[in-house]
């Protein structure tokens, strides 16, 4: 990544131009042709720095609602339990973590009752007690993280 | 809640995917979705402004953008008060990506959530110290991550 990439993350991470030729519109931002613009984005996508281009919806503005979750999953129960919760469609981000909790999740539902319901089932399917943490109050979520150095 | 007409859910089924990977994105996806392009980026910018739409662009895999270290720490602050003081000042830290008041339960007293990115672990144990050094705040458990074993969009609009 040269400095022209990391200009162009820090611009295409918080906005990608909403206009009819979004790679001109970069382009002139970065000094750069529509069709080397398009490229680099291209490179990114295939260097996998780019994971995904597109719209993040507010869940909760949608009607949805998300939590955090937890559990203590005995080693030989973890391949199950990973697999069970990865097969969850509401599943966006799971980790193993250093912890005597050492499964992370989060899970997305259509309404606080359906995720309940998943994590119940899960429960029951598992024997393991699942902490169940939505958010009480949100300080900071940013997830665009700056590539020229501060 | 808004209530989205058929071509709007069109609209953001792709939305909420890749953008076609094209000059002319949003043409393409007015073809699909059979609406003008004009009214395919002005239902993405009402969307954006209303805050629907948290954010328009690039999700980038961090650890392949030199932002290769992470911990989830844990703060156990029991006073409402002093938990919301504390989750302010973290909110403020460039490496803070995520900070979340959430409820204790019986075997988990800790209150206070925040994501903290590095590009080294040297990082991170200087950022860490920072935030506890800043708020006060000494009772905090390190959730390193081992594996990450799922991290995808979530699908909102179905076919």
């Amino acid at each position: 990544m040269d400095d022209v990439d990391k200009r162009l993350l820090d611009i295409i991470q918080t906005a990608f131009p909403l206009t009819p030729r979004p790679y001109l519109t970069l382009g002139e931002a970065l000094g750069l042709t529509e069709a080397e613009a398009l490229a680099r984005v291209r490179r990114l996508k295939a260097l996998k720095v780019i994971r995904r281009l597109g719209a993040n919806f507010q869940s909760r503005a949608l009607g949805f609602r998300s939590t955090l979750c937890a559990a203590k999953v005995p080693p030989a129960q973890l391949e199950d339990f990973i697999a069970r919760v990865n097969a969850l469609p509401g599943t966006t981000h799971n980790y193993l973590r250093q912890h005597d909790y050492n499964v992370w999740f989060t899970l997305i539902g259509p309404s606080w009752e359906d995720v309940c319901r998943t994590l119940d089932e899960l429960s029951a399917a598992t024997g393991l007690q699942i902490l169940n943490l939505p958010a009480k109050k949100l300080f900071k979520i940013r997830v665009d993280f700056r590539m020229q150095e501060e | 809640m808004r209530h989205f007409t058929p071509a709007e859910r069109t609209i953001l089924r792709l939305a909420q995917d890749q953008l076609p990977d094209s000059l002319t994105p949003y043409a393409d996806m007015a073809r699909q979705a059979g609406v003008s392009e004009q009214e395919v980026i002005s239902l993405l910018q009402s969307l954006v402004d209303e805050g629907v739409i948290r954010r328009f662009g690039a999700s980038i895999k961090h650890q392949n953008a030199g932002w290769n270290h992470n911990v989830m720490v844990a703060w156990r602050i029991d006073d409402d008060a002093a938990r919301d003081a504390a989750g302010t000042t973290m909110a403020e830290h460039p490496h803070v990506s995520h900070c979340y008041w959430r409820p204790a339960q019986a075997d988990w007293p800790y209150t206070l959530f925040t994501m903290v990115h590095g590009r080294s672990p040297e990082e991170l144990q200087r950022v860490v110290q920072e935030l506890s050094e800043t708020t006060g705040q000494r009772d905090f458990g390190l959730l390193h991550s081992i594996k990450e074993l799922k991290k995808t969009s979530m699908v909102y609009f179905q076919e």
